[in-house]
């Protein structure tokens, strides 16, 4: 050690080693944690550069229209022998043909990427209403148990169990279980049981039939509701415990019994909580693609769910044909097979060639997709923390 | 003892509650609000119990159905036929290999006269892209009856002329070309008309030269290219016999199999036969039956043809294995290049192991007995090791495990090793290090992930970092790294990183938490006892809450394992078991995938046959992964967890 000369300060640490070795060590941390920070505004800012370009647009009215109210068709390119490229549907092709005459120089044709992707949009609403009603209903139920009417023993231990178990299913087995239960062996009414029916009970003027709902939107929807499950649980769980113990104690002690607290001490504080964070249980069920693969999703569709193929009733027909016909097309929202966007980013990035048409379809509904689930993601994210500063109890 | 009585009280408790209680069907309406809501609760519970039950309903009878697809592939002698086939593939490893070498060879003396003439061709191929419409519209005029007259076609001439002469000028044109030769090129190309398909004659010169070199070269390297040939040969007479065999026996299956559709067509006709009580249906029905009744195919009979040529079969494989051991040892020690020369040095050492798996083969044939049994250990075995899963093959379905399981593992693994160290630096950064300004950035951008759906992540590996990480590999100065420059866009390593990127948000946000659990205690003795910030960090804190960080890195793996998406669209959908005498290089290969085998397979085959099963099979194994691999979590989090202060 060498002699410490008067001027400098005794009891300074010792700065050399340690010192340098803590600030090398920190920024090392730092730099490691921002490589994903960095990384993830890379992706999503290579999405935006490529996918904006496709939904909005420099006119009036600034986005773009066709691409967000059209069904998915296949895009026609015609090429002329100046080299100019038109763009059609199938319909416009031939008229194309037509003017260009002699000047026609070929023809390319490229599937899915034309039209816009209303298809898909509408699919994955439906798929999401019908997913998120179920899971929030026995979601929800189950936290009010957990939460309130739970003790410890043996059946509290086994259900934490299997949600934690839930959670950790792959979701393409959710997607095989959906095609076991939902689609090959779900209850429906029918006529006539089918062959492969599991079983069917006669109930004189119908049959209940265990044979499945086939792939539409009733099982893709309760496919998703159990992939879901787990998050909308353990959610609306925490909610309820958010609510202070008082309430429920106060409530009992002026003679309340225990469902009259929860409906009226404790439910009414958690609500708010347990719909904003279902609201993650949303963008979770429109981002998965596996489970509806085999339930629910078609690669493609030219209609809309509730625009079903009924034959022409005659001219005379009764009111009440019409009307039969009416609601039959109005629960193809429920019986009818959709596109759904996550299916449809797969199908245009798996099934077709690439080429610069195929890629505008595909940052296109990739951006209006991530915009979608960023933004649910987002507004769970705010609401949360202005309820937080709201209810602090 | 004598316990004194107690004078009996009336009840106080039921006095002075005494209320009119409602009741629904003699139980009281609190009681079944609870039982709602506690059978909602169960429904975790049976929702498990329900994927099982209906994994298995569709899945478990695959092991019956595959046994029985065993037996034929044994009894109509396609084993037998395997036997002598499956080694002699490597024949065709060991010639590519040899094939390499020689055209590496060749390639020392002719390769400036072809790259000089594939450029020459490039060059010509660009000019007549650019030129397309002028020259197409040139030569439809031509063809035109009665013909234009000449001024107009004059006009289409110098019109293309003049766009071949723009064309040429605005080439650029490799330094292979010396500056006369350019300006010759330039000039010819200038000049290319529709009408002349001859090549212009500086072209010819140059695919001329091009023949004289690689003549020059192959009678140089004639040993060389005369083993490799003589090897390719020799595998022939073999062959005509295996493939004779082989299609006796394809003949023999697919006999099998109809009369087995027939059969059970006929039991079933005959079936509903005896329900029918209306006699005219049913005579119909009868007739149905009988029409579908098929001669039995004789297994025995049919079989016999083809292990009464095992001799023949055994010494066609001793000649072969004689030649090719003959070719190994005149096999020439010098090729054109180091490269080509360890290729054949390879070969060299192969083919005597090849010869003695031949021979091995061979020996096996007398031990084989078509009508041995198929027991369900073998099924069971040939499912879970099986190597190959091939489907909708003319020759025969397996269904082998291995690929798919080895290709999860290696992505996983890979996903993992990467994810690791990332997620739990920016835990422990945002834990202990971060002020609360970048604490606001760090952790909401790190969730935010959570919610970027798999398949979009699998859309950005095709279109971006598949790209990327092409490119990367071609940059010069990283060609040491084992596997650069890679092949395939699309493979384990690049699913690997996104599939790490997607385990992020879950291990950082675990991590985290453990950290946090840390008990405050432990923290305020370290910095008592004069420790510094990092000291404390990493000889306190996080041995403290690493029985949280192993858990949260073992769920981690089970969201990896468990994800489709992204291991469909991007680790390249190629089932083979990855090759790992590449060395760590093997990572750059393609893969597939027991969750992408499932999404892509099963849309495509019909419900109820072995595929399907199969398919349910891989979802059972999956499903039972899964629960392993949390239970695992959960058993590391409670064995390493600190005594509470």
């Amino acid at each position: 050690m060498s002699p410490v000369s008067i001027t400098e300060n005794p009891f300074a640490g010792d700065n050399s080693g340690i010192q340098k070795r803590e600030t090398i060590a920190r920024w090392a941390l730092r730099v490691g944690s921002y490589i994903v920070v960095f990384i993830t505004v890379a992706i999503m800012l290579h999405i935006f550069i490529k996918g904006a370009p496709v939904t909005f647009q420099s006119k009036w009215p600034f986005v773009n229209t066709q691409f967000l109210t059209e069904l998915p068709a296949t895009l026609h390119v015609i090429e002329d022998k100046q080299g100019n490229h038109y763009e059609t549907d199938v319909n416009g092709a031939d008229a194309i043909k037509k003017k260009l005459g002699d000047n026609f120089r070929a023809e390319k044709t490229i599937s899915y990427s034309g039209g816009g992707i209303l298809g898909p949009i509408v699919g994955t609403a439906l798929l999401v209403i019908v997913s998120v009603g179920v899971a929030l209903f026995l979601g929800v139920a189950c936290a009010i148990y957990l939460s309130e009417y739970a003790k410890h023993g043996k059946f509290l231990e086994m259900v934490r169990l299997a949600i934690l178990n839930l959670a950790g299913v792959p979701s393409v087995v959710f997607g095989l279980f959906g095609l076991g239960a939902f689609v090959l062996t779900a209850p429906v009414f029918v006529d006539v049981p089918a062959d492969r029916s599991v079983f069917a009970i006669p109930l004189g003027f119908t049959t209940l039939s265990f044979e499945g709902w086939d792939t539409c939107v009733l099982s893709g929807g309760f496919t998703l509701a159990f992939v879901i499950l787990p998050v909308i649980i353990t959610a609306s769980e925490q909610c309820l415990q958010a609510v202070p113990q008082g309430f429920r104690e106060t409530s009992m002690a002026l003679g309340a019994t225990r469902w009259q607290t929860i409906r009226y001490s404790v439910l009414p504080f958690a609500t708010p909580g347990i719909l904003t964070s279902s609201i993650l249980g949303i963008a979770r069920a429109a981002g998965e693609t596996a489970p509806i693969m085999f339930t629910a999703a078609l690669a493609f569709k030219d209609k809309l769910p509730w625009q079903k193929d009924l034959p022409p009733l005659p001219a005379d027909a009764s009111i009440f044909a019409h009307w039969e016909q009416s609601v039959s097309r109005f629960l193809g929202i429920f019986t009818e097979s959709v596109q759904a966007l996550p299916y449809h980013i797969y199908t245009l990035a798996a099934k077709i060639p690439q080429n610069e048409y195929a890629e505008r379809a595909q940052y296109g509904s990739v951006f209006v997709f991530l915009v979608l689930v960023a933004s649910l993601a987002a507004s769970s994210v705010l609401l949360r923390k202005r309820l937080r500063a709201k209810y602090r109890w | 003892m004598d316990r004194p009585t107690t004078p009996s009280r009336p009840p106080l408790r039921s006095v002075l509650l005494r209320s009119r209680k409602h009741t629904v069907l003699g139980v009281d309406p609190q009681h079944l609000i609870r039982w709602f809501f506690g059978g909602n609760a169960s429904i975790a519970v049976i929702v498990l119990v329900l994927i099982m039950t209906f994994l298995l309903r569709e899945g478990i009878d695959f092991l019956p159905t595959y046994r029985h697809e065993l037996q034929t592939y044994r009894r109509a002698g396609l084993e037998f036929c395997d036997i002598i086939d499956q080694p002699l593939q490597q024949n065709q490893t060991l010639s590519s290999s040899l094939r390499q070498a020689v055209s590496a060879s060749l390639e020392t003396l002719s390769k400036s006269a072809r790259d000089r003439r594939d450029a020459a061709f490039l060059l010509k191929r660009q000019i007549e892209d650019k030129t397309t419409q002028t020259s197409e519209s040139l030569s439809q005029a031509l063809e035109k009856t009665p013909p234009l007259p000449p001024e107009e076609l004059a006009v289409l001439r110098s019109e293309l002329q003049k766009a071949a002469a723009a064309a040429a000028a605005s080439l650029t044109y490799t330094d292979l070309f010396s500056a006369a030769e350019r300006e010759q090129l330039q000039r010819e190309f200038a000049a290319l008309t529709p009408e002349v398909t001859d090549l212009p004659p500086l072209l010819q010169t140059l695919a001329a030269d091009f023949t004289a070199k690689d003549r020059e070269a192959r009678t140089k390297f004639a040993s060389l290219v005369q083993a490799q040939e003589e090897f390719e040969a020799a595998t022939e007479p073999l062959q005509e016999v295996v493939d004779e065999l082989k299609q006796h026996a394809q003949e023999t299956k697919e006999n099998a199999v109809e009369f087995e559709v027939l059969e059970t067509n006929r039991l079933r006709l005959l079936e509903a036969a005896a329900k029918e009580k209306d006699p005219v249906e049913k005579a119909s029905l009868t007739k149905e039956a009988e029409a579908s009744f098929t001669e039995a195919v004789n297994l025995a009979e049919r079989i016999q043809a083809i292990t009464s040529r095992a001799t023949e079969l055994r010494e066609q494989v001793e000649k072969y294995a004689l030649v090719i051991e003959k070719a190994a040892a005149v096999l020439p020690t010098d090729a054109g290049t180091g490269v080509a020369r360890t290729m054949v040095n390879d070969v060299r050492a192969g083919i005597p192991v090849h010869a003695q798996a031949m021979r091995k083969a061979a020996a096996q044939l007398d031990s084989w007995r078509w009508d041995k049994p198929v027991s369900i250990f073998t099924v069971v075995g040939a499912f879970f090791f099986g190597t190959s899963w091939i489907t909708n093959s003319s020759w025969q379905d397996f269904f082998g495990f291995v690929p798919l399981l080895s290709g999860s593992l290696v992505i996983a693994f890979i996903a993992i090793l990467i994810a690791t160290p990332v997620s739990v630096v920016a835990a422990i950064y945002t834990n202990q290090f971060a002020s609360e300004r970048e604490k606001e950035l760090i952790k909401p951008v790190i969730e935010f992930i959570q919610a970027i759906p798999s398949v979009v992540l699998g859309f950005i590996g095709i279109s971006l970092v598949g790209n990327l990480i092409k490119d990367v590999s071609e940059w010069s100065w990283l060609q040491w790294i084992p596997g650069f420059p890679i092949q395939e866009r699309l493979n384990m390593f690049n699913a690997g990183c996104l599939l790490a990127f997607m385990a992020v948000p879950t291990m950082f946000s675990l991590s985290e938490d453990a950290l946090n659990n840390v008990p405050r205690a432990y923290i305020d003795a370290s910095d008592a006892l004069g420790a510094t910030k990092l000291q404390t960090v990493f000889r306190v804190i996080v041995p403290a809450g690493i029985s949280g960080i192993l858990s949260a890195i073992l769920l981690g793996l089970g969201r990896v394992i468990g994800e489709t998406m992204v291991v469909l669209l991007v680790a390249g959908n190629r089932i083979a078991i990855p090759d790992f005498s590449a060395g760590p290089g093997a990572i750059f290969q393609p893969a597939h995938t027991l969750t992408g085998i499932i999404a892509q397979e099963l849309g495509e085959v019909s419900r109820g046959s072995s595929h399907w099963q199969a398919l349910f099979m891989v979802g059972i194994v999956l499903f039972v992964i899964s629960l392993l691999v949390n239970w695992c979590a959960r058993a590391v989090a409670r064995r390493f967890e600190p005594h509470k202060a």
